[in-house]
C-alpha cells in the first residue's frame, strides 16, 4: 500500500493553500498561476495514478489523540480531477477576467478564497474521517461564501451570500448529525466500510440525513434555492467551480457515506430516482425562463445535478435488489455526467463571464447579435452548447445513454415505477435543454444587437480565450474518447459499493464502439455535405443577417427570450406573466411584464421567513443597550445553572 | 506559601475591588490578584510539570506586565482617575459581594466535583472571584472599570482550570490566555473610541448605537 499519491494530492492542496496566501502580498499574478497550476498537476498526476489502476494509497495521522485517515481510491480521484482542472483553468482565466488590482482589493479577496476553496475540496475528497471530512467541508462553504460575496457592495449579491451560508449551514447541521450516527454506526470516527452483514436500523437514518445534508449542497428539489442567485452573484469562474465541482461534493458524500454501509434499503434508491427526476424536470423549466443568462446556467446545473442523483438512485436501487449492472450502470452514468457537466458547465459559465465582461450585462434581453461580434468566443461555446443538449457526439449524451440503459433495465427486471418516472423525466428534460439552450444561444448570439451595450462587444484577451478552448477540447474528447472510459469508471464506482471488476468495461465496449462509429460516421458525412454546399468561394463583403424577408427589419422585430419561451409558459412554475386583454378593433397601447420568482424560495421559504422574522422583533425588549444588562443576564444564566441542581434534588427529591 | 494562604489573599482583593473608587487603585489591586493566581500552581505543587510551568509565567507576564501598561496607557489618554456614580454603591456592592462569597461556599459544597487533593477553598474562592467579576462588569460605568471586572472574571475562571490543571490540554489554556490577551486589547481601543466619539468613557453613550 504506497502513500505516494496520497503525499502528491496532500502536496497539491500546499499548493493551492500557497496560491491563496501569495495572492495576499504579490505585485502580480504570476506566483500564484504557478503555485496553482503546480499544485492541479501535481494533484492531477496523483488521482490519474489512482483512477487507471494503481492501489488505493493512504495515509493514517492523528490529531490529538484522534486518528485520522487520508485516503486516495478511483472514487475520491474521480472527483478530484475534474476539480484540479476546473481551479487550474479558473484561475488562468481569473487573471484577466477580475485583475488583481480591481477595486476595494477585491482582486487579492477573490484570489485567496479561490485558492483556499481548492484546497479545501482536495482536502475533502481524501478526508476519511467524520470531523476531517466535516472541517474539509466547512472550510469549502466558507470560502464558497466569502467568493460568492465578492461584489459585496451590491444589495443582491450580499442578499444571496447570506442565503447561502444559512443553508450550506443548515446542511451542514444535517451532516454533523448524520457524522455522529455514521461513527456509531462504523464504531469510530474512522470511515471503514461494515463488512458485509444484516442492515441495521441506522442505517435507514444515516442515508436520509445524508440525502438531506448532502442535498443542500447539490441542489436538489427543494432545497435548490440558494444555488441561483449565488451563482448569478457569484464572478464566472467562480460560479464555474462552485457549479462544475461544489456541487458535486454533495454526489460524492452520497456516494462515498453509502459506500460505508452494508446494504441500502431498497426504498431509499427509488425515492432518490424521483426525486433527481423532480429536480431534473423543475431545473430545466426554470432555465427556461431566465432572463439572467447566468441564472439560467445555474437552474441548469440544478437540472444536470438532478440527473446525476437519478444515477445515483438507479445504483442504490441495484444495490437493494443485488444487480450489479443496474448499480454500475447508476453509478458509472453519474459519475461520467459528473465528469461531462464539469467540463461543460464550466466552460458555459466561462463563456457567460466573456460575454458579461464584454457587455456589462446579464439581461439576455440587452444582448443579441454577439456572434458576429464575439466570434471566438461563440465557436468555443458550441460543444458546450450540444452537451449541455445531450446531444452526440458529447459525453453528455453517453452518460445519460448510460441511464437510459440502466432504466430500462430496471424496467424489464420489474421495478417499473420510479424506473418509469424517471425515463420520461430524463427524456422530457433533455427536449427542454435543447430548447432552453436554442434560446440561450439564439438569444445572445444570433441575430441583431438589442442595446447598444452589446453592440460594442468584442472577444477577450488570450488569458479568457485558452482556458475555454481547452475547456471546450475536454468536452470533444470526453466524447470521442468514450470507449477508453469505462474501465476507469468500473474502478470509480467500485468504492460506491456492489460492482463487479470490469462489468461496464465488458457490458458496453461493444455497444460503445458501434455508438462512436455510428456517430463518425453522421459527422463525417455532415461536415461533407457542409464542405459541398460551401464549394463556392465567399463573398468580399459579408452580408447582414437574414431578416426573413422583411425590409428594414429593427432589432425589435426579432424574438425575445420572453417570446421564445412562450410556448412552454404553462411548464415554468415561476413565471408570472401580466397583460391586458386587447379589447376593440383598434387597440391602444398595452404593456407587457413578466415577473419570475423561484416557487420554492421566492414563493415559500421568503413569506415564512418574513414572519419568523417579525415575531421575533417582539424580543427586542431584551435589548436595552446597556452593556451591562447584557452581561447581567450572563450573570443570571450562569447562576440559574449552578443553582438548578442543588434546587433540583430539594425540590423534586 | 501555602495555597490556603494565597486563597485568602485573592478573597481580601476581591473586597477591595469592589470597595475601591479610584480606578488606578482597581487596576493595581485586579494586577496583583493576576500575579497572585500566577504563583497558586507553584504553591499547589505542580511544579513538576513543565508545561504548567510555561503557562503560569506567561500568565504572570501577561497579566502582571502586559494588561497593566495597557490599562494605564488608556488611563492617561482618557483621564479619568474615579469612577463616580456607580449603578451599583460601594456599601451595596460590598455586602452583595459578601453574599456572592457566601454562596459560592455553598454552591462548591453542592458540586459534584472529583474527590482529589486540591485546597479546600480553590473552588469556592474561584467562584467568588467569578462572582465578583460579573459584579464589576454589572455596576460599574466607565469601560476602564468594565475591564478590570472581566479581567477579575478571567482571573476566577483560571483558579478553576487549576483544579484540571493536570488533565487540561496546553491548547486550551493558551486558548483562554490568548482570549484575554484580546478582550483587553479590544476594549483598549474600543475605550478610545468612545471618549473621541462622545467625550466621555460612560459605557451608557453606548446605548445610542442600538438598532
Amino acid at each position: 500500500m504506497s502513500t505516494l499519491d496520497v503525499i502528491l494530492i496532500l502536496a497539491a492542496a500546499g499548493c493551492w493553500v500557497g496560491s491563496a496566501l501569495v495572492a495576499l502580498g504579490a505585485r502580480d499574478d504570476r506566483p500564484g498561476l504557478l503555485l496553482g497550476l503546480a499544485g492541479a498537476i501535481l494533484a492531477s498526476v496523483g488521482a490519474l495514478h489512482a483512477l487507471l489502476g494503481g492501489p488505493p494509497s493512504r495515509l493514517d495521522v492523528a490529531f490529538w489523540g484522534v486518528p485520522a485517515r487520508l485516503e486516495v481510491d478511483a472514487l475520491s480521484a474521480a472527483f478530484l480531477l475534474p476539480l484540479q482542472v476546473v481551479a487550474a483553468l479558473g484561475t488562468l482565466y481569473g487573471r484577466e477576467y477580475w485583475p488583481l488590482a480591481a477595486a476595494k482589493g477585491s482582486g487579492r479577496a477573490l484570489r485567496f478564497f479561490f485558492g483556499t476553496l481548492a484546497a479545501a475540496m482536495t482536502l475533502l475528497f481524501l478526508a476519511r474521517q467524520g470531523l476531517l471530512f466535516l472541517v474539509a467541508w466547512e472550510a469549502m462553504a466558507i470560502s464558497a461564501f466569502f467568493l460568492v460575496n465578492t461584489e459585496h457592495g451590491k444589495p443582491e449579491v450580499r442578499r444571496a451570500g447570506w442565503v447561502y451560508l444559512v443553508c450550506t449551514h443548515t446542511g451542514t447541521l444535517l451532516l454533523t448529525a448524520m457524522v455522529i450516527l455514521l461513527a456509531r454506526r462504523l464504531g469510530g470516527l474512522l470511515w471503514v466500510p461494515v463488512p458485509p452483514g444484516p442492515p441495521a436500523a441506522l442505517d435507514g437514518w444515516i442515508l436520509l440525513l445524508a440525502v438531506a445534508g448532502f442535498g443542500f449542497k447539490a441542489g436538489l428539489f427543494p432545497l435548490h434555492f440558494w444555488l441561483p442567485p449565488a451563482h448569478a452573484a457569484a464572478p464566472s469562474h467562480v460560479s464555474a467551480i462552485l457549479s462544475g465541482v461544489m456541487l458535486k461534493t454533495g454526489i460524492y458524500g452520497l456516494l462515498r457515506v453509502s459506500g460505508l454501509l452494508p446494504s441500502v434499503p431498497r426504498g431509499v434508491g427509488g425515492a432518490l430516482l424521483a426525486l433527481g427526476a423532480l429536480t431534473a424536470v423543475y431545473g430545466v423549466g426554470n432555465a427556461l425562463a431566465q432572463r439572467d443568462y447566468k441564472r439560467l446556467l445555474a437552474y441548469s446545473s440544478v437540472e444536470n445535478l438532478g440527473i446525476v442523483a437519478m444515477g445515483v438512485g438507479l445504483g442504490w436501487t441495484g444495490r437493494a435488489t443485488g444487480d450489479p449492472w443496474l448499480a454500475a450502470l447508476g453509478f458509472g452514468g453519474a459519475i461520467f455526467h459528473v465528469w461531462n457537466h464539469a467540463l461543460f458547465k464550466s466552460l458555459l459559465f466561462l463563456g457567460s463571464g466573456s460575454v458579461l465582461h464584454a457587455t456589462g450585462t446579464r439581461d439576455m434581453e440587452q444582448l443579441g447579435g454577439l456572434g458576429r461580434r464575439m466570434p471566438r468566443t461563440a465557436l468555443l461555446l458550441a460543444p458546450a452548447l450540444l452537451a449541455v443538449a445531450a446531444l452526440p457526439p458529447l459525453g453528455a449524451f453517453l452518460s445519460e445513454w448510460f441511464l437510459y440503459r440502466g432504466l430500462f433495465a430496471s424496467l424489464h427486471r420489474g421495478y417499473p415505477w420510479s424506473a418509469g418516472l424517471a425515463l420520461v423525466a430524463l427524456a422530457f428534460t433533455g427536449g427542454l435543454a435543447a430548447v432552453a439552450f436554442a434560446r440561450f444561444y439564439g438569444i445572445l448570439f444570433l441575430g441583431q444587437p438589442r442595446s447598444p451595450a452589446g453592440a460594442h462587444a468584442h472577444d477577450p484577451g488570450a488569458a479568457m480565450l485558452v482556458p475555454m478552448a481547452l475547456l471546450a477540447f475536454l468536452c470533444l474528447a470526453a466524447g470521442l474518447a468514450a470507449p477508453l472510459l469505462p474501465p476507469l469508471l468500473d474502478r470509480a464506482a467500485a468504492p460506491a459499493g456492489l460492482s463487479l471488476p470490469g462489468i461496464l468495461a465488458t457490458g458496453l465496449a461493444r455497444d460503445l464502439r458501434l455508438l462512436l462509429g455510428l456517430e463518425l460516421l453522421l459527422l463525417g458525412l455532415g461536415a461533407s455535405a457542409l464542405a459541398w454546399l460551401r464549394r463556392r468561394p465567399a463573398s468580399e463583403q459579408a452580408p447582414p443577417t437574414w431578416d426573413c424577408g422583411y425590409a428594414g427589419g429593427t432589432a425589435r422585430m426579432q424574438y425575445t427570450g420572453s417570446s421564445f419561451a412562450e410556448p412552454w409558459a404553462a411548464l415554468l412554475p415561476g413565471l408570472r406573466t401580466r397583460m391586458r386583454r386587447l379589447k376593440a378593433l383598434f387597440p391602444r397601447p398595452q404593456a407587457f411584464r413578466s415577473e419570475f420568482q423561484d416557487a420554492v424560495g421566492g414563493g415559500l421559504v421568503d413569506p415564512w421567513i418574513g414572519r419568523l422574522a417579525a415575531r421575533a422583533l417582539r424580543l427586542r425588549r431584551l435589548q436595552p443597550g446597556y452593556l451591562s444588562i447584557y452581561i447581567l443576564y450572563v450573570l443570571l444564566t450562569l447562576l440559574a445553572v449552578f443553582l438548578w441542581p442543588l434546587l433540583r434534588e430539594r425540590l423534586l427529591g | 506559601m501555602s495555597p490556603d494562604l494565597l486563597i485568602a489573599l485573592v478573597m481580601l482583593t476581591n473586597f477591595t475591588l469592589v470597595a475601591t473608587s479610584r480606578i488606578n487603585k482597581a487596576i493595581q489591586v485586579a494586577v496583583a490578584q493576576g500575579v497572585i493566581l500566577g504563583l497558586m500552581p507553584l504553591a499547589m505543587g505542580l511544579g513538576r510539570h513543565v508545561h504548567i510551568l510555561a503557562m503560569a509565567a506567561a500568565a504572570i507576564a501577561v497579566k502582571g506586565w502586559f494588561i497593566p501598561f495597557l490599562l494605564r496607557r488608556a488611563l492617561r489618554h482618557v483621564k479619568i482617575h474615579r469612577e463616580v456614580d456607580p449603578f451599583i454603591g460601594y456599601t451595596a456592592s460590598l455586602l452583595l459581594c459578601a453574599a456572592g462569597t457566601g454562596l459560592s461556599l455553598v454552591l462548591a459544597h453542592n458540586l459534584p466535583l472529583k474527590p482529589g487533593a486540591t485546597p479546600a477553598f480553590l473552588v469556592p474562592a474561584a467562584l467568588a472571584t467569578l462572582f465578583t467579576g460579573f459584579l464589576l462588569l454589572v455596576s460599574r460605568r466607565k469601560a476602564l472599570t468594565q475591564v478590570v471586572g472581566y479581567l477579575v472574571l478571567e482571573n476566577g475562571i483560571y483558579l478553576f482550570a487549576l483544579l484540571l490543571v493536570e488533565d487540561m490540554p496546553v491548547l486550551v489554556e493558551t486558548g483562554i490566555l490568548l482570549d484575554l490577551f484580546v478582550g483587553v486589547f479590544v476594549m483598549g481601543i474600543v475605550i478610545n473610541h468612545i471618549r473621541t466619539a462622545f467625550d466621555s468613557t460612560d459605557t451608557r453613550h453606548l446605548a445610542e448605537l442600538k438598532d
